[in-house]
């Protein structure tokens, strides 16, 4: 047999400590006053200063004022040579980085979204415009060799810039969750090298696109009522052009002045080696960053017309053709004058294309000469 | 992984099909028959040949006008394709350390630049007229447009992967690399070896027959 302890007898009465209750009860009232003070005496100067009871200086306030230079450039000095070295905070990174985070980035998306949101429901309102006539099959000469040689140019360059720079702009919100960090990663770094890289090459294209294009893009009277017709994009609103209408027109004035615009602010930020500060820098990504976001939503409504919205436009800029009929629908005036230089019904023959090709009197603009009809 | 494999097996597959392939197209050259001369020779066929090659290098007179577009385009693609195959940091770097076991000054980071926009302009703008010119076009087989979109995508991927911080965009660089090499001895691509072959043969028989060409 086993002696087992006897189990104690369950207490008939509640055990008695030392410490009195009221005693116990002040010391707990004392421990959570004092956990109180603690917990609410550092935040006394901050309601004081919030209250403008008192003022309590910060010792570090007019350190950090030098540091961020708020009266002005400091007067510092620093053994390191370079621009703005001697600067440690530069506040216009600071109100560049909130125009960019909560104007660009936002606006932007709405901008491009809003776009072709605008575009699905012109499509679907108005659907493909067709070419009322039918095809007529005479051909009229649009845009020579060069023309759209180089139209093809800037537009592969644009388009490249285009996705590179909204890869770098939307990548972290669009891209990571389907490529997740590492992908978006190695993407965007090959976008910020593409990028910058054939950033260089675009003004030249710009350059080729005004010296080629320029002739026949002067606003007159007749665009007045193209744009009061909205450019005959509606049912029943024929609106009478010349070479050019009035939405070619404004594009092309866009892309020469966005061109230049993001020319020129592309450039000082991919050659940051010539002494521009940081603020020079900051409102070139500005300018660039705004101007890049309207001019890909502009280049969306070209893009949508161009291709798919618009039966006959495209061939203009593929083969150099158009249609007679899709001339008298969007470019009567231009095509009377074909007309009347006897360039409708002209056969696609290769050899003939290069003999006007090579006539530098006609340049396919909206009055071929005598010679050039010769030709 | 894949990085290991194409610069590794991969690579040296691709570099033995080039050199067999471009020795053999050349010895293939040389081996064609030639017709024999009969007339007494007005002439040598070396400075014939000599100047040809030089001469070639420019539009004869009359043509100027029309070959414009591409005597500019083209040697903006050639020269910039140039500096950035034998001149570029990672290439000198690879070559030093895969091939020839020394490497000479990279260029510099803006030449790099330059060298790099001249060619992409100038391979573009080339492209584009092929496709647009009527005669280009209708000339044009599915060779001259496999090879200059070949060769432009192996630039924009080397340009790509220039911040050299990510394997997979080497990688790619790279297959596209052995790719060319493959492709280039049985594609039009061979001419950067055999124009100066051509261009002799030509001066050369039009040397001895004393005819300037």
């Amino acid at each position: 047999m086993t002696d087992h302890p006897s189990r104690p007898a369950i207490p008939s009465e509640p055990r008695q400590h030392g410490v009195p209750p009221r005693v116990r009860a002040r010391i707990t009232r004392y421990l959570l006053a004092l956990l109180a003070f603690v917990l609410i005496a550092p935040l006394v100067p901050y309601a004081a200063a919030y209250l403008g009871a008192g003022n309590v200086p910060n010792p570090g306030a007019g350190l950090w004022n030098e540091v961020r230079q708020r009266a002005g450039p400091a007067d510092a000095n620093t053994q390191a040579r370079g621009v703005e070295s001697a600067v440690l905070i530069n506040q216009v990174g600071e109100r560049w980085r909130q125009f960019r985070s909560e104007m660009l980035v936002p606006v932007g998306a709405w901008l491009l979204l809003g776009t072709l949101g605008f575009l699905a429901l012109f499509r679907i309102l108005r659907g493909r415009i067709p070419l009322e006539g039918g095809r007529s099959g005479q051909l009229v000469p649009r845009f020579s060799v060069n023309q759209r040689v180089v139209h093809w140019f800037a537009a592969i360059l644009f388009v490249f810039l285009a996705v590179t720079g909204l890869v770098l702009l939307y990548g972290r919100f669009v891209l990571i969750p389907i490529l997740g960090p590492e992908g978006f990663s190695a993407t965007a770094a090959a976008c910020k090298e593409g990028h910058n890289l054939f950033g260089p090459i675009f003004p030249f294209a710009v350059l080729a696109m005004i010296v080629l294009f320029l002739r026949g893009n002067g606003f007159n009277q007749i665009d007045l009522k193209w744009f009061f017709r909205a450019g005959g994009l509606l049912k029943g609103h024929p609106a009478s052009s010349g070479y050019y209408n009035g939405g070619q027109k404004s594009w092309f004035w866009m892309v020469v002045l966005f061109g230049i615009a993001i020319s020129i602010s592309g450039l000082i930020l991919d050659f940051g080696v010539f002494g521009q500060g940081r603020e020079v820098m900051a409102l070139a990504h500005v300018v660039h960053g705004g101007v890049a976001v309207v001019f890909i939503a502009a280049s969306l409504g070209h893009i949508y017309i161009g291709t798919v919205g618009m039966e006959g436009a495209f061939e203009s800029m593929s083969h150099g053709y158009v249609d007679a009929n899709w001339a008298r629908e969007h470019h009567d005036l231009w095509l009377a004058e074909m007309e009347a230089a006897g360039m409708v019904g002209v056969e696609p023959n290769a050899l003939e294309e290069v003999k006007r090709h090579d006539n530098i009197d006609f340049k396919g603009f909206g009055s071929p000469g005598t010679k050039a009809v010769q030709g | 992984m894949f990085l290991e494999f194409v610069e590794g097996p991969l690579w040296y597959f691709s570099a033995v099909v080039f050199v067999v392939g471009v020795l053999w197209r050349l010895v293939d050259i040389w081996r064609q028959p030639s017709r024999t001369d009969l007339a007494v020779p007005r002439g040598s066929g070396v400075p014939g040949a000599l100047r040809t090659i030089v001469t070639r290098s420019w539009t004869a007179k009359g043509f100027s006008r029309g070959a414009t577009f591409h005597l500019v385009a083209g040697y903006m693609f050639h020269i910039g394709l140039f500096v950035l195959l034998i001149f570029a940091a990672p290439h000198v770097k690879f070559i030093e350390e895969r091939i020839l076991g020394f490497g000479w000054t990279p260029a510099p980071h803006w030449l790099f630049m330059v060298a790099s926009d001249l060619a992409f302009a100038g391979i573009l703008l080339l492209w584009l007229r092929r496709l647009m010119h009527p005669v280009m076009r209708k000339i044009s087989t599915f060779d001259d447009h496999a090879a200059a979109i070949l060769t432009f995508v192996v630039m924009l991927t080397g340009c790509l992967a220039l911040l050299k911080s990510h394997d997979s965009l080497r990688a790619i660089h790279m297959l596209t690399v052995c790719l060319l090499m493959v492709y280039f001895p049985f594609s039009r691509l061979m001419h950067a070896f055999t124009f100066p072959v051509s261009r002799a043969y030509t001066g050369a028989a039009m040397g001895r027959k004393g005819v300037s060409a």
